[in-house]
């Protein structure tokens, strides 16, 4: 009777043991099959050239698509120079908003509160259908350019001109995600307790120094999450450019992610697609690492 | 600097009035506690003088000049928050540092009042350590500094030793003490604690739901309390009070009783029974029954135990009379004093 | 009476601009909100008034003969079921697999779960468009494609909503774990009967996230499917865009409305708890 007692002890333990084992292991399995293998296969299959339809008649051409990719064809470094703007005109332009939207929108009333709803609201919307939406409403015929001739100006031609058609897609990201964010800055600006404001005030601070000595570094971990955030989501952007611009007028849209999905189904060469895929996952290891050690250091962490 | 005076101020969160028609005068240069229990509205005054919670209406003048149009940096004062509210991503220098750089003071000058300020409290070794890196006591120290540097017409202090443990607290209470002698400007000082109070006050303002309660020195509200809400907030344990009849209570504190196992001269005695004995070391207390009702004695005398019957007498000065609403019956307040007197002096031996 | 007349005027002239600052609020929230309206306005009108230039802000005719042309043309049965399947079914998977996983990082420090956590922040970080071609091969080589499962599998870990839970989970308090512990209760026990009711309010969001992500999700179901019978909503309202004569803007725009009109429902039930689970978001 007494071993018993010890064994089913022993045997309880051990099933404590492996019980977080056994929480974690459906979920690393999935993103290991869906993850990390797809990442290292995308490589091995980046030294071959095939077609969609065949992948198992592939030739090995080692480095040869990247000599292509980044040397020989200039609509690589197109997309990459296109992804770049479009990152950087995407991050900062949300993030300044979503800051100074949060701080306008801040406050416990009824009208902020209607706002900070409807402003939230274009997130709930398929990227796509904001894509079809914003197309008309850039359309040569379409509203805005209807406003202009209101006003007696020129219409522009939008999506049709490759000086303005980044700037469309911009607007649209920017757009659709601008009240997300501001509600994730508005949740941190009410964590930041208010006898800081209080002191401050004692201390004789005006406006810009209450922003940018207190509120700015107080921010500091949420600004560093959303930079991170919406870098990574840049590099998503496909939907818009697909149903806006096609990629162009003149590859003047082209993204990175468009231009795989083009070379896989519109010019079937997939050695040219996987070798651009796995540039894009090097680009998106090498700015998280660049991020952390450059700008995580300044990251106040309370 | 002058006196602050509150008139006629009036203050509600929405729609529930906290403070009504509150007229108060603060002396300059003096160390004034505003001191009751939670929500009672003294942290409220606090921030009225400091100008982060205006009053919603009534004035508020310091030195004769209504200073509510005023912001709260202009006012030549500083305050020290209870939970310090020190800027967490500055370091210990650059808190300090703050006030003066937006009151735009040369660099000389601020790393001289800094080094002297940091001398001063304690803290020259940690100027460059983030708020993060310090214990609690040394965070108070940096909003201490903080507000010292400015040398500031008024000192506000909201509860600013509660976060401390004990022993820091006590040590921090002298040095608060002396700090106020050395540099006799005002402080008002906000506390729950009414030993704190006692101890650091030079007027003491008692609050109970926005309403001031007494304004006294130490020694008036211990000996000659207004009401039974301030008889019995100060002094530990409370003063016992005893209805006696037409509705008039009978106080007295438990360290007035005197104790003893005979009858003695006294006009004032009773026989209790004595039911629990608290050994202190210097005092011991006691808590007995007295027709009916229960009361506390202190007393040095140790040698009494518990289910013992003693007889207890006090002094007719130590003895307080309040009305039915609470207010205190003082000797010139009814035409016949010793009536009152009678009615609970002479001594009887009978039970 | 002089000085309450000052005081008076002194409250207007501080009232004015708090009420300017409300009107440019207002103006620029409907200004964000205006595509919608246009969206929805414009699904209402008859083709020929849609390419009006200067374009009407009200219907002139008020027709449903955009939706009409919809529900005759398109098999919209189809589409509608598949995005209903996807979207529930990944819910269905993301819920047992991600709530034990978050919740043993959360509360265990097991050998291991720093390696283990770092394939979720690596996760993190690859999009879609790097996995999609080695993720195709695969079902292709299971022989799958032709069914809902690439649309559904893949996503049944998502490292976002594993942060997510994570964060709320290490909100509660250990001790009352502990407690359970002492009370002989089984590891299991303790998640399901003490955690997951505690943190239904997160669940429900990451439910709901979920829900609207996958939804909306475009990119995924354009390049795991060839078939129509497996294809969901929005490539069928994408498609709409694909015709050879001049776009049917009113067309369009009531297929998104479609599109969007479920996600709306949602939200208008919940937003309170949306815009309230905003609190954990703070990252730290």
């Amino acid at each position: 009777m007494k071993n018993k007692g010890v064994g089913k002890k022993k045997s309880k333990r051990n099933m404590n043991l492996l019980t977080p084992y056994v929480m974690v292991t459906p979920a690393m399995c999935f993103l290991i099959i869906f993850t990390l293998y797809p990442m290292i296969n995308l490589i091995y299959l980046s030294f071959f050239t095939f077609k969609l339809a065949r992948p198992d008649l592939k030739t090995w051409v080692g480095l040869l698509n990247y000599k292509f990719l980044l040397f020989v064809k200039e609509d690589f470094v197109i997309a990459l120079k296109n992804t770049a703007v479009y990152t950087v005109a995407v991050v900062f332009f949300l993030i300044l908003f979503a800051v100074l939207f949060a701080m306008w929108l801040e406050k416990d009333t009824k009208l902020n509160s209607f706002a900070q709803r409807a402003i939230f609201t274009p997130h709930l919307v398929a990227m796509i259908s904001c894509g079809m939406i914003w197309s008309w409403i850039m359309d040569e015929k379409g509203l805005f350019n209807a406003v202009l001739s209101f006003f007696q100006l020129p219409g522009l031609r939008w999506l049709n001109s490759s000086a303005t058609a980044m700037i469309s897609i911009v607007i649209v990201s920017v757009w659709k995600s601008l009240g997300y964010y501001t509600l994730i800055v508005i949740s941190a600006l009410k964590s930041i307790p208010t006898e800081i404001f209080e002191a401050a005030e004692l201390d004789n601070t005006n406006g810009f120094r209450k922003f940018f000595k207190i509120t700015i570094p107080m921010l500091s971990p949420q600004l560093f999450f959303l930079l991170i955030v919406i870098t990574i989501n840049s590099f998503k952007v496909f939907d818009t450019v697909r149903t806006m611009t096609g990629g162009g007028p003149g590859n003047s849209t082209n993204v990175i992610s468009y231009y795989i999905y083009h070379y896989v189904f519109n010019n079937n060469q997939m050695g040219i697609a996987t070798s651009a895929g796995v540039v894009l996952m090097g680009i998106l290891m090498i700015m998280t690492i660049f991020y952390f050690k450059a700008v995580g250091k300044k990251v106040y962490y309370q | 600097m002058g006196d602050i005076v509150f008139k006629g101020i009036n203050k509600s969160f929405g729609n529930t009035k906290v403070i009504e028609d509150l007229n108060l005068t603060i002396k300059d240069g003096e160390f004034t506690v505003l001191v009751g229990a939670s929500g009672c509205g003294k942290t409220t005054l606090l921030r009225m003088i400091a100008g982060i919670g205006p009053a919603t209406s009534g004035e508020l003048l310091i030195n004769g000049e209504n200073i509510t149009d005023i912001p709260p940096g202009k006012r030549d004062i500083a305050m020290v928050f209870q939970n310090y509210a020190i800027y967490p991503t500055m370091s210990v220098r650059g808190n300090i540092e703050f006030g003066l750089k937006n009151n735009k003071v040369p660099k000389k000058e601020r790393n001289r009042l800094i080094a002297e300020i940091s001398e001063i409290v304690g803290l020259t070794p940690y100027l460059d350590r983030k708020p993060s890196a310090l214990s609690g006591g040394q965070r108070q120290r940096v909003a201490l500094a903080r507000a010292m540097v400015k040398k500031p017409s008024v000192f506000l202090m909201d509860e600013p030793l509660s976060n401390l443990d004990a022993k820091l607290r006590v040590a921090m209470r002298s040095e608060l003490i002396e700090l106020h002698n050395q540099l006799k400007t005002t402080f008002v000082y906000v506390t729950h604690d009414q030993v704190e109070a006692m101890s650091m006050a030079d007027t003491i303002i008692l609050m109970d739901h926005g309403k001031i309660q007494q304004h006294a020195s130490p020694e008036i509200i211990y000996n000659d309390p207004n009401n039974i809400f301030t008889a019995q907030f100060i002094g530990t344990p409370p003063m016992n009070i005893i209805p006696l009849n037409e509705g008039i209570k009978l106080g007295f504190r438990p360290e007035k009783i005197k104790l003893s196992r005979e009858i003695t001269n006294s006009k004032f005695q009773r026989k209790c029974h004595l039911i629990t004995r608290e050994m202190l070391g210097s005092e011991t207390l006691y808590k007995a029954i007295l027709e009916n009702e229960t009361i506390m004695i202190k007393s040095l005398e140790a040698e009494f135990r518990m289910g013992e019957d003693v007889y207890i007498s006090i002094e007719d000065t130590d003895l307080y009379f309040f009305a039915a609403d609470g207010n205190r019956i003082r000797k010139g307040d009814v035409p016949d004093y010793n009536k009152l007197l009678k009615m609970v002096g002479g001594s009887w031996n009978e039970e | 009476m002089a000085m309450n007349l000052i005081k008076t005027k002194k409250r207007i002239m501080r009232a004015i601009p708090a009420f300017l600052n409300s009107i440019i609020k207002l103006a620029v929230v409907l200004f964000i909100l205006f595509p919608f309206y246009w969206m929805i306005i414009t699904s209402f009108k008859p083709y020929a008034e849609t390419i009006l230039m200067p374009p009407t802000f009200w219907p002139k005719t008020f027709t449903l003969s955009a939706y009409t042309s919809i529900f005759n043309e398109m098999n919209l049965g189809i589409y509608l079921k598949n995005s209903i399947i996807i979207t529930l079914a990944i819910i269905a998977l993301q819920i047992p697999i991600m709530v034990p996983a978050a919740y043993a990082f959360a509360k265990y420090k097991f050998p291991g779960h720093k390696l283990m956590f770092g394939i979720v922040l690596v996760a993190f970080m690859i999009p879609g468009q790097v996995t999609f071609i080695p993720v195709y091969f695969l079902m292709a080589r299971l022989g799958i494609l032709n069914t809902l499962l690439p649309q559904i599998l893949p996503f049944g870990a998502n490292a976002f909503g594993i942060f997510l839970l994570r964060q709320n989970f290490m909100q509660i308090p250990d001790e009352i774990i502990e407690a359970a512990r002492l009370d002989n209760a089984s590891e299991l026990k303790i998640m399901f009967r003490l955690m997951l009711p505690m943190s239904k309010a997160t669940m429900i969001t990451l439910a709901m996230f979920s829900f609207i992500s996958h939804w909306n999700s475009y990119f995924w179901p354009l390049v795991m499917t060839q078939s129509e019978k497996v294809r969901p909503l929005t490539i069928a309202i994408e498609k709409l865009k694909d015709v050879e004569l001049g776009i049917s803007w009113n067309i369009l725009m009531a297929g998104n409305v479609l599109l969007v009109f479920p996600i709306i429902i949602i939200f208008m039930f919940a937003s309170k708890k949306i815009v309230r689970a905003f609190a954990y978001k703070g990252m730290k």
